[in-house]
């Protein structure tokens, strides 16, 4: 079935600068306390802070957003249909645009902070990910209208994408802080990254937001990089570099420790 | 003591998955199957991507299937000839197979097809052989003497072409019904994630009619060829190997395996198969009424790409 879809209007590049700053407007200056996560036999997560200043010369109050977005990466979902008494899975469908973590830290809910174009066209928020299904898109002609953009999926779109965003956060990959930016001194703030063990390896891109009068004045990117390291590297570099030698490897290690095994087994 | 899996990339208890190992390494032992459709659930449960859980596992049947064919191979209890002919019909179906379920896993259809084949395989099989078992048994309780298969010679057994010695097995049988079982046991094995064991003993015994004694080796040593093609199809193809949780779990299986290989002379073959008769029914149902049960979210992440 086609229908039109809700396709929520693309938003243009993730980190737009904020609009140019004013005489009175307020800066914000972060870092992170580590830049490289390294992922070795014993990781089990890893918490990392963010510390940061606002400068603000006026006495408007401001507000603070820590956005944490890992590397992107598709994502295959299937729904559950009842068919017979029987629960069957639906053709797969690929979305695009998921970042494999997502995290906001803010210093009151989203809402509070900005309006809703605003943090869509910054891409702030899970509800403005932007998540989409391309294989799924298709143009129509429709009421003589020409190139009328169209989802397989129908009416369904959207429950589909919140059922993305709604996995994510059950697996602790996306979350939101409504209070994770709390002020240690005047004006000085911190934010807590919590890296689960699934959250995938690659490049991270921090992004620490200034929200004045409901506006974005100031932004700074900080990149946060998870590697594997070690044994760890070495092992996952092998398997992808020579997966043939590997595989071969791996037989031939269970073989030998059979054998070994087998011939302790008999002297004792 | 956790450790960090580097392809499977979460973290788990290491002397639990050695202990499972031996867990599992010990049933394959005893019964002659690899017990991969035992230990697939269990790493699943434990949070591995289930792509990883079965190419690991398959390495871990390799080494306990080894270790134990060993030991029954001094007990001249492995018929070589038999196990070669049916890992060469078994490496054709794993090839097959392994083809067959990247098509499923595209299609989005693997699950489904994974859960069938346990409920009809596993159940099916299961509950042949507990009832033949459990008939043996009580014959034995009576006194009575065990029941002679009516007939001795199956013509499609002895009437095919290409018929050969077997002395181990004291057969002289057709080599078309061992390729073909072997093929068939392939494609399972590489679809289900399994050695294919628990397919192997109940066939060899009713159909094939070989002798018992032999049967528990020659199906651990068909297993082992299949496992390591499959293994290293998996590596190859899929990357989905991950030596450190293979590693764990082939620690503790060698050594569960030979303490089920001594164990099982210890049984009666009867019992031990109404036992393997139970788990394997057992494991069928639960796998297959999870087809009927309304999951609590109406969404799921598909295996295969990305997570």
């Amino acid at each position: 079935m086609i229908a039109p879809a809700a396709l929520p209007p693309a938003p243009p590049a993730a980190v737009s600068t904020p609009s140019r700053p004013g005489p009175g407007d307020a800066v914000v200056s972060a870092a992170l306390t580590e830049t490289r996560v390294e992922v070795t036999s014993g990781y089990h997560g890893a918490r990392i802070v963010l510390y940061g200043a606002v400068f603000n010369p006026s006495t408007r109050p401001t507000d603070v957003v820590v956005v944490v977005r890992g590397p992107e990466r598709p994502i295959r979902l299937v729904r559950k249909l009842r068919v017979a008494g029987v629960w069957l899975n639906s053709r797969p469908v690929v979305f695009e645009g998921a970042p494999g973590f997502y995290m906001t830290a803010s210093t009151r809910p989203l809402p509070e902070i900005a309006g809703f174009g605003v943090l869509r066209r910054a891409g702030i928020g899970v509800d403005h990910l932007r998540i989409e299904a391309p294989e799924e898109r298709h143009t129509v002609t429709r009421y003589g209208i020409r190139d009328v953009v169209v989802s397989r999926l129908g009416a369904d779109y959207l429950d589909w994408r919140r059922a993305v965003i709604r996995l994510m956060e059950k697996s602790d990959l996306y979350k939101a802080d409504t209070n994770g930016v709390r002020y240690v001194d005047r004006n000085l703030f911190r934010a807590d990254v919590d890296l689960p063990t699934e959250a995938p390896t690659g490049r991270y891109e921090t992004e620490v937001w200034l929200f004045q009068d409901g506006r974005p004045v100031s932004v700074k990117v900080r990149p946060l990089t998870v590697a594997k390291v070690g044994i760890e590297r070495r092992i996952y570099d092998f398997a992808h570099v020579a997966p043939w030698l590997y595989g071969l490897l791996c037989v031939g290690l269970a073989l030998v420790s059979g054998w070994i095994a087998s011939a302790l087994f008999r002297r004792s | 003591m956790d450790l960090y899996l580097p392809i499977a990339e979460v973290s788990v208890n290491a002397p639990l998955l050695v202990a499972l190992g031996a867990l599992v390494g010990f049933i394959s032992g005893v019964f002659g199957i690899g017990g991969g459709f035992l230990m697939a659930p269990v790493l699943v449960f434990m949070g591995v991507p289930p792509t990883v859980a079965v190419a690991s596992q398959a390495n871990h049947v390799v080494a306990s299937s080894a270790s134990s064919v060993v030991t029954y191979s001094r007990m001249k209890a492995v018929d070589w000839r038999m196990g070669g002919i049916m890992a060469g019909g078994g490496m054709v179906g794993a090839v097959l197979g392994v083809e067959i379920f990247r098509i499923l896993r595209l299609l989005g259809q693997a699950d489904l097809v994974v859960a069938v084949s346990y409920l009809l395989f596993l159940g099916v099989i299961g509950s042949l052989m507990l009832v033949e078992s459990l008939q043996a048994v009580l014959r034995r309780r009576r006194g009575e003497p065990p029941r002679r298969l009516k007939v001795r010679h199956p013509k499609w057994l002895y009437g095919l072409p290409f018929r050969m010695r077997f002395p181990r097995s004291r057969l002289y049988i057709s080599v078309l019904p061992p390729i073909g079982l072997g093929v068939a046991v392939g494609v399972l094995s590489a679809i289900m994630g399994v050695g294919g064991g628990f397919i192997l003993v109940p066939a060899m015994v009713y159909l094939l009619r070989m002798r018992a004694s032999v049967v528990v080796g020659t199906s651990l040593f068909q297993i082992i060829v299949t496992t390591a093609v499959t293994t290293v199809l998996q590596a190859g193809r899929n990357q989905t190997v991950d030596i450190l949780l293979s590693g764990l779990l082939l620690f503790g299986g060698v050594v569960g395996a030979q303490l089920g290989a001594r164990a099982s002379n210890r049984f009666r073959p009867d019992s031990l198969r109404a036992v393997l008769a139970l788990i394997v029914l057992l494991v069928g149902l639960q796998m297959g009424l999870g087809l009927f049960v309304p999951p609590a979210d109406p969404f799921a992440f598909a295996a295969g790409m990305g997570r």
